[in-house]
């Protein structure tokens, strides 16, 4: 090490060096032990010493994307339901117990698997999972507050609606999946659905998934002196799987077309355009997985990705741009995103599509190579430190019925990920000439700029257009 | 429950450059965090957003560290980063694999001794077009954006520096100069304005070698620190203030804001737990009364922000439920926080405050990260970094008189200001939305 230091004057005195790095600590994804209940409901269990608030979590595979068309939403209404009454609690008195034992419980649903969680000081995880146990086996799924629940969705609707960001996201999978596919839709459901959703579809939904071979409960913190397999045995031992049980769905994940095309929502006065380009992307159960990993990062993931260095850095166009793949049970989204200001709508764009060009055209450089897997390897600790990331990726692994060792196997497989590899992933994974443009913006002022780019046939959507115009305020 | 106590160590370098470190093996992680005294509050008539696009210029490159290579060379040794501004500071922050924590020292002595070495105008401009994008983007261009803007100039006034956000203005944006940026460097960016906080798996006399050997050298400013002048506000506003605003937003939305005790009172305490009382879950009284029982709101909140010159801010909203009468969603919040301003909450719902608070304390303190910003901020703040082991304590020992107390000295008709968001004229098709 050369350089210098000490106080002389004025002038600042810096080392010029750059320090190189120390030797790194050994590090292992925690080991987990994995055992069965007789009745088919796997425990996995995760000590982390030192980690006093602890974090459970009862996965059941197979989330949103199982559900009847008709009836989209259903299955997020059921697990946000699970909370609003069971046999022994009333919603009110079901969060002043969990209140009194510090902890915070949540259920919800995703496209891939039901769930139900807690983070709580490790003395009363007993009386946690005691909860846990009520709301995902005796729910009474009360119609009133159910249909409470389905018009806070609805009225949520009406706000995506007026958020951009949320108005891209819909207009974009709307866009990009077959009417068949239900990622066409949010995971909630849409207006047309949830109208017509109340107690009775909810209740079908749980029950259809009522299978404890289905379930696993994940267990993360410091666990000394706990019999985690004989505190489930006692509470979730006894379940049987409900008769209308049924395995989980694969998703219909196909493409609405593979031409491309651009649809703009038109929002008059917008002082920025929201854009999404990309098209149905991959299922997480992929053997290049980690080649995907690398590729996305270089080309929208780190800071100094493609589509930031450029957009944002070089160009000052946006807060931020990115790009990557949403990785679901059957093929989630693969989007490029950024938010501009309106009038470099058309140039930003352009750059956009040519970076989705360019990363399939020719291999990543050395240096971006290095730079993307380094991060992944090294952030990967980083990730893990507390119990409800170790549990979340430990759910993560049931909810796509990956093997124990992937999260052991992921540092070194992204090590080996090549150059020829990150290119081969973008050309079979990045396909910008099937991709859909969605623009939430002013068209007007950047239409016509627009349809001389040459980048596809337009469609603009002129709904229910509301003056963004200046805000008109009065203070009494 | 146990909540471990965090033991750390303070010193100063000889040129003012204030050390606090905090030593945690249980993960191979090391968190870095710098907070200069300098924030929104510093700026002056006419630079209002400085601070802000000043924290952007940071990343732009020093002495031997080209434009956004911080971030590179950050990722790349598998760290995360950021840069925050708000109205009393400006943070930086780094979190490593602890094998690369001398890299993290070395860049942010790099940019505090060097920054003017690589500025230049290009850089400037870009950034300034980076942070107008994030105030359309975060602000301009989202339903209810303007809020944070009109809350503080509703409850502080023209002259206190509270009273403009940290994003400023476009104007003020487009206005400043590559001089303004070397005054502001010059003045603010000095180590006797700096706590550097790390902590987690690293070995405390190595931790002072480094930081010995890479900021020793960086001369302190004598003309700090900055004094702003007397700050101080009247308790309450003296009087209601009311704002309603036409917005294209689907559902009419009432924020509340009031003068509120400074942040280290011990009132505001009282009124933290009341937040918990008011608006912390489902089981809150707002969340039960407006959402569940009679159905006005769809949504419901109440929250202080903690500021230690004049007055904090609480505040609150709730977001109607469509066709519903706003006088009545109105008085019935406003029922609410009279109730617990006159009321004494009961033992149970106490309880139960404070066992959430204690699980959100064990909890936020479980990372490196938060641990390292909180020694910076109550060192920064109270000249006191043991507060982050004492402010649980305190909360704990809070009694339910002390919050009817301070509920009435705040929740008073005279130091209300109620902002209301209504919809904009709706277009054909969206009738339901109609309040």
């Amino acid at each position: 090490m050369s350089g210098s230091s000490g106080m002389s004057g004025d002038r600042p005195i810096v080392v010029a060096d750059r320090p190189s790095p120390g030797r790194p600590r050994p590090y292992v994804f925690p080991p987990f032990r994995r055992t069965r209940l007789d009745n088919g409901l796997s425990v996995l269990s995760v000590h982390l010493p030192g980690r006093l608030l602890v974090e459970a979590s009862l996965i059941i595979v197979g989330g949103a994307s199982d559900e009847a068309p008709e009836r989209a939403g259903a299955t997020v209404l059921m697990a946000r339901a699970l909370t609003e009454g069971t046999e022994h609690y009333s919603a009110i008195e079901l969060v002043e117990a969990t209140e009194r034992l510090g902890a915070s419980l949540h259920a919800e649903a995703g496209w891939d698997a039901v769930s139900v969680s807690a983070d709580v000081p490790v003395e009363h995880l007993a009386a946690t999972l005691d909860l846990m146990a009520e709301v995902i086996a005796r729910p009474t799924f009360p119609a009133g507050e159910v249909e409470r629940l389905r018009d806070e969705r609805l009225n949520d609707l009406l706000q995506a609606r007026a958020d951009p960001r949320r108005r891209a996201e819909e207009a974009f999978i709307e866009t990009i999946y077959a009417s068949e596919s239900p990622y066409r839709r949010p995971a909630g459901g849409i207006r047309e659905t949830v109208e017509l959703l109340d107690a009775s579809p909810a209740r079908a939904e749980l029950a259809r998934r009522f299978d404890p071979a289905r379930m696993t409960l994940v267990v993360g913190g410091d666990l000394t002196g706990l019999d985690v397999d004989a505190l489930a045995e006692a509470r979730f031992g006894g379940w049987r799987a409900d008769p209308a049980a049924l395995p989980p769905a694969t998703a219909d994940a196909s493409a609405a077309t593979s031409e491309r095309r651009i649809r703009i929502i038109h929002r008059p006065g917008a002082v920025q355009t929201e854009i999404r380009v990309g098209h149905p992307g991959l299922p997480r159960r992929i053997p290049d997985f980690h080649a995907v990993a690398v590729m996305s990062a270089i080309l929208g993931g780190l800071f100094n990705s493609r589509l930031n260095r450029k957009l944002r850095e070089e160009k000052g166009y946006t807060y931020g741009a990115s790009a990557g793949f949403d990785l679901r049970r059957a093929a989630g989204p693969f989007a490029a995103r950024a938010a501009v200001n309106t009038e470099v709508t058309v140039p930003a764009l352009l750059d956009m599509m040519t970076e989705l060009e360019a990363i399939r055209s020719a291999s990543v450089d050395e240096s971006e190579l290095r730079a993307a897997r380094d991060y992944l390897v090294g952030v990967f600790p980083l990730r893990f430190e507390t119990p409800g990331a170790v549990v979340g990726a430990l759910t993560g692994l049931v909810a796509q019925d990956l093997p124990d060792d992937e999260l052991a196997r992921y540092r070194p497989s992204i090590e080996a990920v090549t150059a020829d590899d990150a290119l081969a992933a973008a050309q079979a994974h990045v396909r910008p000439d099937e991709a859909a443009i969605v623009l939430v913006g002013d068209a007007d002022a950047f239409l016509a700029a627009l349809e001389s780019a040459g980048l596809g046939p337009v469609t603009v959507d002129r709904e229910a257009a509301i003056s963004m115009e200046a805000l008109d305020v009065a203070a009494d | 429950m146990r909540v471990p106590t965090i033991e750390f160590t303070d010193e100063r370098l000889a040129n003012g450059l204030r050390l606090i470190i905090a030593e945690d093996h249980l993960a191979p992680v090391a968190a870095v965090n710098l907070w200069y005294a300098v924030g929104s509050k510093h700026e002056v008539a006419g630079k209002t957003g400085f601070a802000h696009l000043f924290e952007h210029v940071m990343f732009q490159g020093s002495a031997h560290v080209s434009k956004a290579e911080h971030m590179s060379l950050i990722q790349a040794a598998g760290g995360t980063m950021n840069g925050t501004t708000w109205l009393e500071r400006t943070n930086y922050y780094e979190t490593m694999p602890a094998h690369q924590l001398e890299l993290a020292l070395w860049l942010e002595a790099d940019r505090m001794g060097t920054l003017l070495e690589a500025l230049s105008q290009e850089n400037l401009d870009n950034q300034r077009e980076v942070v107008k994008n994030e105030k359309r983007w975060s602000y301009d261009n989202r339903p209810y954006g303007s809020w944070v803007e009109r809350l503080l100039a509703g409850i502080f006034p023209p002259e206190h520096p509270y009273h403009h956000p940290t994003i400023g203005s476009m104007e003020d944006l487009d206005a400043a100069s590559l001089e303004d940026v070397r005054a502001f460097f010059r003045m603010h960016y000095a180590p006797n304005n700096v706590v550097l906080s790390v902590v987690g798996d690293v070995d405390p006399e190595q931790v002072r070698g480094w930081v010995e050997h890479y900021f020793g050298g960086i001369p302190a400013n004598p003309d700090l620190p900055v004094v702003l002048g007397d700050l101080t506000l009247a308790p309450t506003l003296g009087g209601e203030r009311r704002e309603t605003v036409t917005d294209q937003v689907p559902l009419p939305r009432i924020y509340w804001g009031f003068r509120a005790p400074v942040f280290g009172d011990e009132r505001l305490d009282a009124l933290d737990l009341a937040g918990h009382i008011l608006a912390g879950g489902k089981g809150s009284r707002l969340h039960r009364r407006l959402v569940r029982e009679e159905r006005l709101a769809q949504d419901v909140s109440f929250f202080s922000l903690g500021l230690i010159a004049g007055a904090s801010i609480a505040a609150g909203w709730a977001t109607a439920r469509p066709g519903v009468d706003l006088e009545r969603l109105e008085s019935v919040y406003w029922e609410e926080l009279q109730r617990i301003a006159t009321e004494l909450p009961s033992a149970d719902e106490l309880d139960r405050a404070k066992a959430l608070t204690q699980a959100d304390e064990l909890g936020a303190l479980q990372r490196v990260e938060e641990r390292a910003d909180r020694l910076s901020m109550f060192a920064t703040l109270f000249d006191d970094p043991g507060l982050v082991n004492r402010m649980l304590p305190r909360y704990l020992a809070v009694t339910a008189e002390q919050i009817r107390d301070v509920c009435a000295a705040v929740f008073r008709l005279d130091n209300r200001f109620v902002l209301t968001y209504l919809p904009a004229e709706q277009g054909a098709g969206d009738a339901e939305t109609a309040a």
